[in-house]
C-alpha cells in the first residue's frame, strides 16, 4: 500500500526521514518495497501482513509511528458542519442479514455542488496512485486512505422509495456496477438495495445507476461493517478486487464506522458544500463484544529470551491502544482496541512487546543439544543410487508431479498400480494450473520423456536421465491415495564419453539394464531377474520386466515402442526403465557372508553352442546348475553370436565353465570328463550343436 | 668330396672361412663404423638386417658351420701343429664372434629406440572415461541442508504429498476462510484433498509420531497453483524445521537460521528478523541474510538492499502444538522454513527459475 510521507507527517508529526523510516518501520513488521521521490514529498510503498488491515490507512500506519517514535497520533482536523433536519425523515436503513452487515450508518448531505476536486486533494491521491474522479467520491476515497474504513456516496434522489435495505442478492437480479460490468447476484451475495432493487455490491463496488453525477444534490453516505468473509467470497466469485473489498474481507474497525462517516461529512461540507443531516442512521443491532485477553508477563522471556521491563512493557501495550490492567503482579487482563483484530491470545501480545522493543536485541544462540540427528532411513541409500548413476552418466532430472490425461493409457505402470480398472486409479487435478495436466501423475516416464523430447530439440543426441519422485494411485483403502517413490532411466544415442566428440558405440537395451543393475548393486539391493515380457510402451522382443530375486515384479525396462517414439518425434532407440523404489528399498537388506578363500586353483573351460534364438541365457545356467556336475562352479557367458555362419533360428552362446575342488588341485582328465558330460546334457536338453 | 675335404688341410679351411666371413660381415661393418650407417635405417629395415645377422651368424658359429668342424676336428691335427692350430681357431672364431656381436649390439640399440619412437603416444589425448551424469540443483542443496541440519541433531522427516484439509490447513491454525485454502492458491484432488502447500504438514505427523521433545526438518515438494513465470514455479521444493522442547525461545530459533546461512553462505552471513505473520507461528519473524554478492553494500541479487529475504519462521503457535497433542505450556518451540528453490536460484544466480524443471542437460551440466 502506497503511504505519503507528507501525509503520514501531520498526522504522527514523526520526526523521522523517509529512509529512517523505511528501516524502522521494516522492523515492526511493516516491510518497505521501496521509497519515491514525488513533487515535495515521498511514498513509502508498505508491505502490510494480511492479518493487520489496521495499517491499510495512513492513521494506521501513523499509529506503529507513534510507538516507535514514543509519539501520539493527531487525529485529522477539519471544521463543524452545519447541520440541519433529522436523516430519518429523508431515508430509512433496514438490515435484512445482520450475520452478513452488523452496522450500518446512513447521513445525508444536501445541496452540494459536484465539480473536481481541489488541487491539493487530486494531488494527494494521485501521489498514493488513485484517480481523482469528482470531489465526492474523491473525499471518501480520501477519508478510506486516512482512516482505512470504506465509505460509499449514493446521489439519493436515484435511490428508489428513499430507502436502503441490506439484504442478500435474490437469485436472478443483476447489478450494473460502477466499473460498467452488469453482474449477475446469487443468493449468498449481499447488497444495498433501494425499495426495489440492488444498487451497490456490499463492501466491494457501488452500483452505475446510483452513481454521482454532476446533476447530484443530495449525497447518502454510507459507512458500514461488512462480514468479511462474505465480502470475500462475492469478490473472488465476480473476480473483483477493490479497495473497500481489500479492507473489509480483512477486516475493518467496526468502532470507527461513525467516526470515519464524520470525517467525510465534514470534508464534503468544506469541499463541496451542502448542509448535512444533524442525526446519522446508525443500525448496529448487536454490539460486537471487545476481547479480553488473560497476560502472563514472564511469557514474553519465556518465548522471546527477551528481559523487558514491565514499564517498558506497559507503556508500548498503551501505545498500541490496549488496555491492561493487573489482575495480579503476574497475570495482566489486556483489552485490545477494535481495529486490532488479530490480537487474540496472549502469545499476540508477546509478539506486540517483542516487535516494538526489537527482534534485533534477542540473543542468538543454538539450543542445548539433547539428541542426535538422522537421515531418513532411505536417504543414504538413494544418495548411493544418485552417485552411481551420476558416475555412469545419468544427469538428474526433476519434473512436475502433474501430466496429462493423454497418457492414461499409453503407458505400463509399476505393478502395485497396475490394476484391472486402472482407469479409475487416477488421482485427478480438481483445478490443473498447467492446461491438460490433470492427472498426479502415476509414472514418472511421460516426465522423463518430455525431457528427452527438450534436449533432442535443443540439438543433444546422446542423452541419459534420470529421477526419482513420488507416483500416485487412488488407494484402495484410507482416505489418502498411495504415494509410492518411483525411479526412472532413459537413455538414447551413443555411450558418450567426456572430451569426446563421438561416442565409441550406441546405447542399447544392455547399457541401461547394466546401469540399472550396478545402481542397485550400489545400494546393496540385488540381484534382480529380468523376465521376457510385454509391456505397453516398450516394444516386443525388447522389453523385459523387473523382478525381485523373490519373483516379485517391481518395473518394466525396455526400448521404446514405436507408437510411443512417434508421438514424441524420437528417429533413434530410445531405452526406458522404471521401478517401484518405495517395494525396491522395502525389501530385506542382503547379507554380507564371508566365504573362504579358494585354496586350490579353478580349471575353465569354453564351450559354444547353437542354440534356438528362443533360449535364454537364464535357462542355460539353470541347466547347468541342476546338472549338479562335481566340483562344477558355475558358468559365466563370454558372448552370443548371429549372423553370417550361424542359421537364423539360431545363436551361438559361448560360455566359460569353472571347475575347482576344495580338496585337491583337479587333474585334467577329470575335468574333461566331467564337461564331456555337461556338454552332452545341454546338446541333448536344447537339441544344440557344438559350434 | 668328404673325403677330399677331409684330405684339405684344415689350416687353409679356416682361414677360408674366416675370408668368406669377411665378405660376407662387410654390409655389417658399416653399422660398426665411426659415421654408424645404422641410424639411416627405418625400424623394418634394421629388424630385417637384425635378422640377416643371426642367419650370419648360424651360418659361421652354428653347428654346422666350418669353424665348428675344425674345432671338432683339432684332436685329430698332428700333435706338433695342434697348439698352433687350436689358437688359429680360437682366434679366428673369437674375431667373427666380435664382429658380429658389436653389429649386433648396434642394431639392437637401434632398433630399440626406433621402436620407442614408433610406440610413442600424445599424452595430452583425453583420457578413457565414461561421460560423467550431474546431479539436479535442488538435490545437491538438499543433500548439504540435510547433512548441515543432522550435524546439529535434527531427524529428516517427509510424508504425503496429498493430504487432508487437517494437516495442510487445519492443524496449522489455519482460519477455515483463510485465502490460502481457496481453490485459487491450492490444488485440490477431485476427492477434495489437497496437494500439501507446505511441508509444515509433516510437523504434524512428526509430532504426532514423536511426541515432544522433537527436532526435525521436513525437505519436499510443495505445490501452489501459480501459472509458471521466471519467478514462479506451480511446484517447488521447501525445508521446515522444527524444535519443540522444554524451555526453547526465539533465542534458539535466531541461532539456529544463523548457524544453517553460515554454513551455506559462509561465516560471515549476517542474519536479521523481522516481525511478519504467519498463521501457525507467534510470534512471527522473516528472515533475511546479508547478501553474500555484494557483502551488504547493494547490487542486483540483493536489489540494492543489501539483504537477501529467505524465508519465514516463528515460535509454534500453541494450537498448532495443541493439534499435534503437544501441551503448549509444558514445551515451546520454533519451527522455520524457506523455499529450496529459492536458495538454489540465489546460489547460482538464476534469472529464471523455470530452467529447474526443463531439465536441459547444458544447464544440468553445469552443477557438480
Ligand atoms: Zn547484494
Amino acid at each position: 500500500m502506497l503511504i505519503s510521507y507528507n501525509w503520514l507527517r501531520e498526522l504522527s508529526g514523526t520526526t523521522l526521514t523517509p529512509l529512517e523510516l523505511r528501516e524502522r518501520l521494516t522492523m515492526v513488521g511493516l516491510a518497505i518495497d521501496g521509497v519515491e521521490e514525488k513533487d515535495g514529498d515521498s511514498v513509502l510503498d508498505v508491505e502490510v501482513p494480511s492479518n493487520r488491515p489496521d495499517c491499510l490507512s495512513h492513521v494506521g500506519i501513523a499509529r506503529e509511528v507513534a510507538v516507535i517514535e514514543s509519539g501520539k497520533v493527531r487525529p485529522p482536523s477539519s471544521k463543524p458542519v452545519r447541520a440541519e433536519g433529522r436523516a430519518t425523515d429523508l431515508t430509512s436503513v433496514e438490515i435484512r442479514d445482520t450475520d452478513l452487515c452488523p452496522r450500518y450508518a446512513a447521513r445525508l448531505v444536501c445541496g452540494v455542488k459536484i465539480a473536481p476536486s481541489p488541487a491539493w486533494l487530486a494531488k494527494q491521491l494521485e501521489e498514493i496512485g488513485q484517480r481523482p474522479i469528482n470531489n465526492i467520491a474523491d473525499i471518501t476515497n480520501y477519508v478510506l486512505h486516512e482512516q482505512g474504513q470504506p465509505l460509499h456516496a449514493f446521489d439519493s434522489a436515484k435511490l428508489g422509495g428513499q430507502r436502503i435495505v441490506v439484504r442478500r442478492a435474490t437469485p436472478g437480479e443483476k447489478l450494473k456496477t460502477l466499473d460498467g460490468v452488469e453482474r449477475p447476484l446469487d443468493a449468498d451475495m449481499l447488497v444495498i438495495a433501494d425499495a426495489e432493487r440492488p444498487v451497490a455490491l456490499a463492501g466491494i463496488m457501488g452500483g452505475e445507476d446510483s452513481e454521482i453525477s454532476i446533476q447530484t444534490t443530495d449525497v447518502l453516505i454510507e459507512s458500514a461493517y461488512f462480514n468479511p468473509d462474505s465480502v470475500r467470497r462475492t469478490a473472488r466469485k465476480l473476480g473483483m478486487d477493490t479497495e473497500a473489498s481489500r479492507r473489509f474481507e480483512r477486516g475493518a474497525d467496526y468502532e470507527n464506522v461513525l467516526r470515519a462517516q464524520n470525517r467525510c461529512v465534514e470534508l464534503i461540507c468544506e469541499i463541496a458544500g451542502g448542509v448535512a443531516t444533524e442525526d446519522t442512521i446508525d443500525v448496529y443491532p448487536s454490539p460486537m463484544p471487545s476481547r479480553r485477553i488473560a497476560f502472563r508477563p514472564a511469557r514474553v522471556e519465556n518465548l522471546t529470551s527477551l528481559s523487558v521491563a514491565e514499564t517498558d512493557m506497559k507503556s508500548i501495550l498503551t501505545g498500541l491502544g490496549i488496555v491492561h490492567t493487573e489482575e495480579s503482579h503476574a497475570v495482566w487482563k489486556c483489552v485490545p482496541p477494535t481495529w486490532r483484530i488479530d490480537i487474540e491470545r496472549e502469545e499476540d501480545l508477546v509478539e506486540e512487546i517483542a516487535r516494538h522493543f526489537g527482534y534485533d536485541k534477542i540473543d542468538s544462540e543454538l539450543p542445548p543439544s539433547n539428541q542426535s540427528g538422522e537421515h531418513q532411513p532411505r536417504e543414504l541409500r538413494i544418495r548411493k543410487l544418485r552417485r552411481t548413476l551420476q558416475i555412469l552418466g545419468f544427469d538428474e532430472a526433476i519434473n512436475f508431479s502433474f501430466i496429462e490425461a493423454v497418457h492414461d493409457n499409453q503407458f505400463e505402470l509399476i505393478p502395485e498400480f497396475n490394476t484391472e480398472d486402472s482407469k479409475h486409479a487416477f488421482i485427478t487435478l480438481k483445478n490443473p494450473i498447467i492446461e491438460n495436466e490433470v492427472r498426479m501423475r502415476p509414472t514418472l516416464i511421460p516426465g522423463v520423456l518430455n525431457s528427452l523430447r527438450h534436449n533432442l530439440n535443443h540439438g543433444v543426441r546422446s542423452c541419459r536421465l534420470f529421477e526419482t519422485g513420488r507416483i500416485f494411485a487412488k488407494s484402495d483403502s484410507g482416505e489418502l491415495p498411495n504415494e509410492r517413490e518411483a525411479l526412472s532411466l532413459i537413455a538414447t544415442g551413443g555411450a558418450s564419453e567426456e572430451n569426446r566428440a563421438q561416442a565409441p558405440r550406441e546405447t542399447d537395451f544392455y547399457d541401461l539394464k547394466g546401469s540399472l543393475e550396478a545402481a542397485l548393486a550400489a545400494m546393496n539391493r540385488g540381484p534382480l531377474r529380468f523376465t521376457k515380457a510385454q509391456a505397453k510402451h516398450l516394444r516386443e522382443g525388447q522389453s523385459a520386466m523387473i523382478l525381485l530375486a523373490d519373483g516379485t515384479p517391481i518395473g518394466s525396462l525396455g526400448r521404446l515402442a514405436e507408437s510411443v517414439s512417434d508421438a514424441y518425434k524420437f528417429r533413434q532407440p530410445v531405452y526406458v526403465a522404471e521401478l517401484d523404489l518405495t517395494r525396491l528399498l522395502a525389501a530385506e537388506e542382503l547379507p554380507v557372508q564371508y566365504e573362504p578363500l579358494p585354496r586350490y586353483p579353478s580349471v575353465v573351460r569354453d564351450l559354444t553352442i547353437l542354440v534356438g534364438r528362443q533360449i535364454t541365457l537364464e535357462e542355460l545356467l539353470r541347466t547347468i546348475e541342476e546338472q549338479q556336475v562335481d566340483d562344477c562352479r558355475g558358468a559365466q557367458l563370454v558372448g552370443t553370436y548371429e549372423g553370417a555362419n550361424i542359421p537364423e533360428d539360431r545363436r551361438a552362446v559361448t560360455l566359460r565353465i569353472e571347475y575347482r575342488s576344495d580338496e585337491r588341485t583337479l587333474r585334467d582328465e577329470e575335468v574333461e570328463e566331467r564337461h564331456r558330460g555337461l556338454i552332452d546334457s545341454l546338446l541333448r536338453q536344447y537339441s544344440a550343436q557344438l559350434h | 668330396m668328404a673325403e677330399s675335404q677331409s684330405q684339405e688341410d684344415p689350416r687353409t679351411q679356416v682361414e677360408a672361412a674366416s675370408k668368406a666371413f669377411e665378405h660376407e660381415f662387410e654390409r655389417f661393418a658399416r653399422f660398426t663404423g665411426q659415421y654408424a650407417a645404422v641410424q639411416g635405417l627405418t625400424l623394418d629395415q634394421a629388424e630385417s638386417e637384425e635378422r640377416a645377422l643371426a642367419e650370419l651368424r648360424t651360418r659361421h658359429l652354428g653347428k654346422k658351420s666350418v669353424l665348428v668342424n675344425c674345432k671338432k676336428s683339432i684332436g685329430r691335427v698332428a700333435t706338433e701343429g695342434r697348439a698352433a692350430f687350436g689358437q688359429l681357431v680360437q682366434s679366428r672364431e673369437a674375431e667373427i664372434v666380435s664382429a658380429i656381436e658389436q653389429a649386433e649390439s648396434k642394431l639392437k640399440d637401434h632398433i630399440q629406440s626406433a621402436r620407442t619412437q614408433r610406440e610413442s603416444i600424445d599424452v595430452t589425448l583425453p583420457g578413457r572415461r565414461p561421460r560423467r551424469g550431474h546431479l539436479h540443483p535442488i538435490t545437491l542443496v538438499r543433500e548439504r541442508l540435510e547433512d548441515i541440519f543432522v550435524a546439529l541433531g535434527y531427524a529428516i522427516e517427509d510424508d504425503c504429498e496429498i493430504e487432508t484439509d487437517f494437516y495442510n490447513f487445519d492443524a496449522l491454525n489455519i482460519p477455515p476462510n483463510h485465502p490460502a485454502r481457496a481453490s485459487q492458491d491450492t490444488f485440490y484432488t477431485t476427492e477434495g484433498l489437497a496437494l500439501r502447500s507446505q511441508t509444515s504438514t509433516v510437523q504434524i505427523h512428526a509430532m504426532q509420531r514423536r511426541g515432544a521433545p522433537v527436532r526435525m526438518i521436513a525437505p519436499g515438494r510443495v505445490f501452489r497453483r501459480d501459472t509458471p513465470d521466471p519467478t514462479h514455479n506451480p511446484m517447488f521444493f521447501q525445508v521446515e524445521g522444527l524444535c519443540v522442547d522444554r524451555g526453547i525461545s526465539m533465542a534458539h530459533l535466531k541461532g539456529t537460521v544463523a548457524e544453517l546461512l553460515r554454513r551455506m553462505f559462509g561465516s560471515k552471513t549476517v542474519t536479521r528478523f523481522r516481525p511478519s505473520y504467519f498463521p501457525f507461528t507467534e510470534p512471527s519473524a522473516e528472515f533475511d541474510f546479508s547478501c553474500f554478492k555484494c557483502g551488504g553494500l547493494g547490487c542486483r541479487i540483493c536489489k540494492n538492499s543489501g539483504w537477501i529475504e529467505l524465508g519465514g519462521s516463528g515460535m509454534v503457535h500453541p494450537n498448532v502444538l495443541r493439534a499435534a497433542g503437544v501441551d503448549p505450556e509444558e514445551f515451546s518451540g520454533f519451527a522455520f522454513g524457506f523455499g529450496i528453490d529459492r536458495m538454489v536460484g540465489l546460489m547460482y544466480e538464476l534469472d529464471d527459475i523455470r530452467l529447474l524443471f526443463e531439465n536441459d542437460v547444458r544447464f544440468l551440466e553445469q552443477f557438480e
